[in-house]
């Protein structure tokens, strides 16, 4: 396997992303396979961040610790993250002259302003440097600058290129081209960049999501971001609530009116969101919420990845009542399961809640096209109801009542009281029975429809790795590397957390000699998870919480032999 | 499991008390309802939580209703306006569901001045939790809780309402029946943006400070001369109170609704517009 890890660091607000979009997007044309993470402190200037990106022969599913390039705007950039490079491994620094044969100077700013006047294209310098190295021609990161400032102005589109060729032919003049060993471009190697923040707001879209709002918060406003930038092309009203309460009950009113409608939150938020969840678990909405976690309890770590929100999530809102809740692994499964929550919701007539983290907001990969065929859900609506109509009917079995939307024949009635088969509110003892019971009767056909854990593995693996949500591609990545150094290791993923499928699960579960629980938190929630639904009454667990994702590297040594 | 007591003799229509001015807001409202011409099945009630809250379940003829949380009325019926704006979307609810619960929703609501019909049942004070101060109980009102009376300044929703540019402002009381329902079919009548009717009413079992006399004597109708449009004398009779409450319409802005101002909404209601699309412009 060629695999090129390519750090790029500096103060926030120095365009590190910036830079790190220009290098992924050129890239994103040559036929290599790629992905980026990133790690940044919470504030607006300053800090230290930094953007990498893999570039590899192979699919990849997460970030790596060791870099193989630094490029580096700052000082403390260099000296803080010398240290992550490999033995040997490159830097490429903001200067004339170079004192090892490892530093790589380019005055990437002072270029672009000989050449255009301005240093705004000093990052296609860079980008057009890091190509060299790579021994890659310069025409691919070229054409997509042409094509990402084109249709701004000609100008423009034209000094990014000059920019992008000088830098690309300094570094051949200084005799560093072709430095990097660097994975050969592949023709069956085609896609499209998408992070995991907006694969969510497209799936969403597709899905037919007509109006989102939300309260913004690191890390899922990405998801919102994405939502709003796109409202026009997909019709989607895009509001930005007063505070997280507002928006979950703008949620709540959306789907009473028959609109697919969605928030996006992070744990803090999603705590004021749960009496909304509740009234949507007894009014029986379609809501749906992406919580993109990160580091608590309190404010926490705001621009880090956890996976601590899982019991919360299953927990949040008084009351008894079904939920799903879906953690996908991967940006594709990220646009898969916004969708496949969001039909969970309409089908079900309850709440669907959908776990993703900074970790998997933030990265960045090269991913096939999404199906064009994807179709908006179906919301299940009754649109020809007539007068008689009640809205909570109790049917004979699975506890989903036939639902109509305000504006035609039928009054649809809904209360956050407990109410009788038409929705008034009721305090008669068996109304409340019925219709708790009818609330909960969905559970067992939410159950039989979950979604089955993903097994990734030699199917005797002596070994297995349990693991959910973004920490799929840490996981999947150590099982290879323990497959390869000659362990037997398999991964079994859950991408759908709530109701589990018990028989599925215990299927894989036999005849291991070692069941471990990977996750990103201290108490190991999902392992409790397991307990408590009697599919693993023990297992080891492997931990990390310190903000950071994990590495399959870290998770192949900490396993130990 | 024992035998269910049956308690549907016992669970009376409506659930307030002899003499509450819910009542007469009731019977206004109904009137006004009927006289305005509007349909129910497309117009949509939505309440919080309170007495007053329970009003939808008791309007004949019946609407769409959504009785949703405590002080979340304005937000649920938000997201119903953006979903289907052909709806009419009306709010009833009591002073402590709207002004305090709910205060901050109250405030953006208005900023946004989207197209809702908000009647708040003002009686001054706390009542299905038995007696509390609410946001504008005035000063020195003494309850179980406030036992050294209420020393924090009473809210001024009419003032709040005014600054935003809220698109019809109007003060009531259930003391005049006839002015009470003329202010609501003015407000059912109004073409866009946010209606705030305030209402004053007696809570019979909790206020006995604030009666059907203390309000009567007290009313004073806005004279017609009076221009809505005029922001600061607008804001002058909203500071009025004590002695002389003025009532009537106190102010209008031809501010456009939040609904008017949606791109996304000009080709019609979101609810009408699920269909496919492709991804092609993504890829």
């Amino acid at each position: 396997m060629v695999d090129v890890l390519i750090r790029i660091a500096g103060e926030a607000g120095q365009g590190v992303v910036t830079a790190g979009n220009t290098l992924i997007g050129g890239l994103s044309g040559m036929g290599v396979h790629l992905l980026s993470t990133q790690s940044y402190m919470s504030r607006i200037r300053g800090g230290l961040n930094w953007y990498d990106i893999r570039v590899s022969d192979r699919e990849c599913f997460a970030g790596r610790e060791q870099a193989d390039l630094l490029v580096s705007f700052t000082n403390t950039a260099r000296e803080v993250l010398s240290g992550s490079l490999i033995p040997g491994g490159l830097n490429l620094h903001d200067g004339e002259a170079s004192d090892s044969a490892n530093m790589i100077p380019l005055n990437a700013a002072k270029l672009a302003k000989e050449l255009t006047g301005s240093t705004l294209a000093a990052n296609s310098v860079a980008a057009g440097a890091v190509f060299s190295l790579l021994g890659y021609p310069s025409d691919a990161l070229c054409g997509y600058l042409e094509k990402l400032f084109g249709q701004k102005s000609r100008e423009l589109a034209d000094a990014n290129t000059k920019c992008a060729r000088a830098g690309h032919e300094c570094i051949k003049k200084a005799g560093f081209w072709e430095r990097l060993h660097a994975p050969l471009p592949s023709g069956s190697v085609i896609g499209h960049i998408w992070s995991g923040a907006a694969a969510l707001g497209l799936g969403a879209a597709t899905a037919g999501v007509k109006f989102a709002t939300a309260y913004p918060m690191s890390p899922s406003t990405a998801t919102f971001a994405w939502l709003a930038e796109h409202s026009d092309q997909y019709g989607i009203l895009v509001e930005q609530a007063e505070d997280e309460i507002a928006a979950v009950n703008m949620v709540c009113g959306a789907t009473y009116a028959g609109v697919p409608a969605l928030t996006t939150t992070s744990g803090g938020g999603f705590a004021l969101m749960a009496e909304g969840l509740s009234l949507a678990g007894m009014m029986e909405l379609p809501v749906v919420a992406v919580i993109a976690q990160r580091p608590g309890p309190a404010t926490g770590m705001p621009t880090r990845t956890a996976q601590q929100d899982l019991q919360f999530a299953l927990r949040a809102g008084h009351g008894e009542f079904p939920r799903a809740i879906y953690a996908p692994g991967t940006v594709q499964q990220g646009y898969q399961l916004i969708r496949t929550a969001l039909q969970t919701a309409h089908w079900y007539q309850t709440p669907a809640l959908l776990l993703t983290d900074q970790f998997l907001q933030d990265m960045e990969k090269l991913v096939p096209v999404f199906p064009e065929t994807d179709k908006p859900i179906d919301r299940c609506l009754d649109l020809d109801a007539g007068a008689e109509y009640q809205r909570y009917r109790v049917p004979a079995t699975g506890g989903v009542s036939s639902r109509a939307i305000p504006g035609g024949k039928a009054l649809v009635v809904v209360d956050s009281d407990e109410h009788d088969t038409a929705g008034h509110l009721s305090e008669d003892f068996q109304a409340r029975i019925s219709q708790q019971d009818k609330r909960m009767a969905k559970l067992a056909a939410m159950q039989a429809e979950a979604l089955p854990p993903e097994y990734y593995g030699p199917d005797t693996a002596e070994l297995l790795l349990i693991c959910w949500g973004s920490s799929y591609g840490p996981v999947r990545e150590a099982v290879d590397a323990l497959n390869t150094s000659g362990r037997s290791a398999a991964m079994l993923h859950a991408a759908q957390i709530w109701p589990l499928t018990p028989d599925a699960w215990k299927l894989r579960l036999s005849g291991r000699r070692r069941i471990c629980c990977v996750e990103g938190n201290q108490t190991a929630q999902f392992a409790a998870l397991l307990r408590e639904t009697g599919i693993l009454a023990q297992a080891e667990t492997l931990l990390r919480y310190d903000g950071m994702p994990f590495t399959g590297a870290e998770i192949a040594e900490r396993i130990g032999p | 499991m024992s035998q269910l007591l049956d308690l549907k003799k016992a669970d009376t229509i409506p659930a307030w008390c002899p003499g509450c001015g819910n009542f007469p807001i009731l019977k206004a409202f109904s009137g006004a309802f009927a006289e305005s011409g509007l349909n129910p099945e497309k117009t949509v009630l939505v309440s919080g939580i309170g007495q007053a809250a329970k009003l939808p379940h008791y309007l004949e003829p019946p609407c769409n209703i959504f009785n949703g949380l405590h002080g979340r009325a304005l937000p649920a019926a938000t997201g119903i306006k953006c979903a289907n704006h052909e709806l009419e979307v009306i709010v009833t609810s009591g002073d402590g569901d709207m002004y305090g619960e709910g205060g901050n929703h109250f405030i953006h609501a208005i900023r946004r001045n989207i197209g809702l019909k908000v009647f708040v049942h003002n009686n001054q004070v706390y009542g299905l939790t038995k007696g509390q101060a609410s946001p504008t109980s005035d000063e020195g009102f003494v309850t179980r809780i406030q036992t050294h009376g209420v020393m924090s300044t009473p809210f001024n929703p009419l003032a709040l309402a005014i600054v935003e540019g809220c698109s019809m402002v109007a003060r009531t009381c259930t003391g005049d029946p006839v002015h009470l329902k003329a202010t609501m079919l003015e407000a059912l009548r109004q073409k866009e943006g946010f209606v705030l009717v305030d209402i004053l009413q007696p809570c019979v079992s909790f206020n006995q400070i604030n009666t059907y006399k203390w309000y009567k004597e007290r009313m004073r109708p806005i004279p017609p001369e009076h221009d809505p449009y005029d922001r600061m004398k607008a804001l002058a009779l909203a500071f009025q109170w004590g002695d002389s409450i003025p009532t009537g319409i106190i102010y209008r802005s031809r501010r456009p609704s939040f609904e008017s101002r949606q791109p996304v909404l000009r080709q019609g209601s979101l609810v009408t517009r699920i269909k496919q699309k492709t991804l092609e412009q993504h890829q």
